[in-house]
């Protein structure tokens, strides 16, 4: 058998795709032939380089949300044929929507901090209604989140949340989140020239309000972990250590509320909770990207 | 530090349900449990979106197929016709979803190849051969490497390579021979080693 047969066995032998009996002949080649000895340690360098590279790109809770927002769509359109469809078409809108914000510039605490706001505005929105008895459609006011701040007094949750700092930031947060602000508190009917993919509905259910928070919290909480996860080398071992099991508890909190949450769709302690939870892993993540 | 709240203060049990396996999983989604399809998630959505990224070589586009590939899971998961090929069933799932994804851009833009906007030139020569990158930068080399390589090169290398899986499985997830996969992957590894070969140091000819 020539060298270059022996290569192709040799890549098979890196892959450990060979029988015993041909591996050993390989074996036995190599001891041999100073080339192929060569190759072959060229073969594992390369196997070693392969094995470290590291992809820009992660599993983030805001995918699966997308996931399971798409899942229950194409389960509410299955049963009910033409609601079915419509209810899918306000789901595809609202997705159409979100996606402009899982596209949006990555640079982004204080587009994490401008969500934050708009989450924590809708949170405090809904739970006030919520706790005043009005189970029903909200009618969403004018409330414009741009214009919503949280409130503190409100909250058990103190986010403090900075200004964008440059002309360029404030510019790019106010492009991206335009829409987004727009879309689950407005209540006055479009004008005529609004195209209508923008066109939202005029009533929101408490529970749609609470899903677009969580969406927006999940959005902040994922960019706010990139950016963690780039600081990660610079904080001090225990103090992340510290960090670390904060994060851990409260993400059990919010995996458990958020099953009580779907068992109890309507409950607003549930609902206070989770988002009470998001809140509690904003106000974490930002310690520790600004610590 | 902040402290945690907690609603119920009792274990989730979570860890038990990690240890099920794919067909029990299978088993529980398809009778509509929708925790059980979130834990085959998250057993497979890592490899599954690093897949796609080789592929792809954009990480939104990779985050959207990945999304994408889930949901056609989901809607077919009564199509899969054994439990213990999951695996094997979901990559085959995101490879045709990949494919769709990079021929609507080869037709949006013949000339556009794979990630032109990544793709750096690799000219052997360029940088000293001794030159040891340091793993940001060799990862951009990798990447910029992989998106040069053909489509039917790129899937074999990326699933033998980097996602270990044997020829059989391969050959179940592309439908291709196993003898074309192994010359596939010879000429990917070849040409994957003839443009990282400048930043190794490497001593041998190809």
């Amino acid at each position: 058998m020539k060298c270059e047969e022996y290569r192709i066995l040799i890549e098979d032998y890196v892959d450990r795709a060979l029988d015993q009996k041909t591996a050993s002949r390989v074996t036995a080649h190599t001891e041999t032939c100073a080339e192929c000895a060569s190759f072959y340690r060229e073969m594992s360098r390369e196997q070693d380089v392969y094995a470290r590279y590291q992809r820009d790109v992660e599993v983030t809770p805001v995918l699966w949300a997308s996931i399971e927002s798409r899942i229950k769509q194409e389960r509410a359109a299955q049963p009910e044929g033409q609601l079915g469809g419509q209810v899918g078409g306000m789901i595809s809108r609202l997705r159409e929507q979100l996606a402009g914000v899982f596209s949006a510039p990555r640079l982004s605490p204080a587009f994490a901090a401008a969500l934050v706001i708009v989450a924590i505005g809708v949170t405090v929105f809904v739970m006030s209604r919520l706790n005043s008895g009005s189970p029903q459609q909200i009618a969403t006011g004018n409330s414009n989140a741009a214009v919503i701040q949280p409130d503190t007094s409100n909250r058990n949750s103190d986010v403090a949340v900075p200004a964008p700092h440059t002309p360029e930031e404030r510019k790019n947060d106010t492009v991206a989140l335009a829409p987004e602000i727009a879309a689950p508190n407005t209540v006055k009917v479009a004008p005529p020239a609004v195209n209508p993919r923008n066109r939202q509905p005029a009533r929101l259910t408490p529970t749609q309000l609470v899903r677009d928070a969580e969406q927006k919290y999940l959005t902040a909480i994922a960019m706010l972990s990139r950016d963690v996860n780039r600081r990660r080398s610079q904080l001090d071992p225990m103090m992340l250590a510290r960090f670390d099991a904060s994060l851990s508890e409260i993400d059990r909190t919010i995996r458990e509320t958020r099953h009580v949450v779907r068992e109890n769709p309507e409950d607003p302690i549930a609902l206070q909770y989770l988002l009470a939870a998001y809140s509690k892993k904003v106000d974490v993540l930002r310690e520790m990207t600004t610590d | 530090m902040i402290e945690a709240i907690s609603l119920v203060g009792q274990s989730s049990g979570r860890a038990g349900t990690l240890m099920n396996s794919s067909e029990e999983l299978i088993a529980r989604a398809r009778r509509g449990e929708d925790e059980a399809f979130r834990l085959i998630f998250d057993r497979y959505g890592r490899p599954i979106i690093s897949f796609i990224y080789d592929m792809v070589g954009r990480r939104e586009l990779a985050e959207e197929l990945t999304q994408e590939t889930f949901v056609r899971a989901y809607k077919n998961l009564k199509a899969l016709r054994d439990d213990t090929k999951l695996s094997t069933w979901l990559f085959g799932i995101a490879k045709n979803v990949a494919r769709e994804s990079l021929r609507r851009r080869h037709r949006e833009s013949d000339k556009v190849g794979i990630d032109d906007d990544h793709v750096i030139e690799l000219s052997d020569g360029k940088l000293p051969p001794d030159r040891q990158l340091l793993d940001k930068e060799l990862n951009g080399v990798i990447r910029d490497a992989l998106g040069a390589l053909d489509e039917d090169k790129r899937l074999v290398f990326t699933l033998k390579i980097f996602q270990q899986r044997s020829y059989e499985e391969i050959a179940e997830i592309t439908g291709s021979s196993i003898p074309k996969l192994k010359t596939d992957l010879h000429r990917a590894r070849a040409e994957m080693r003839r443009r990282i070969r400048p930043y190794l140091g490497v001593g041998y000819e190809v």
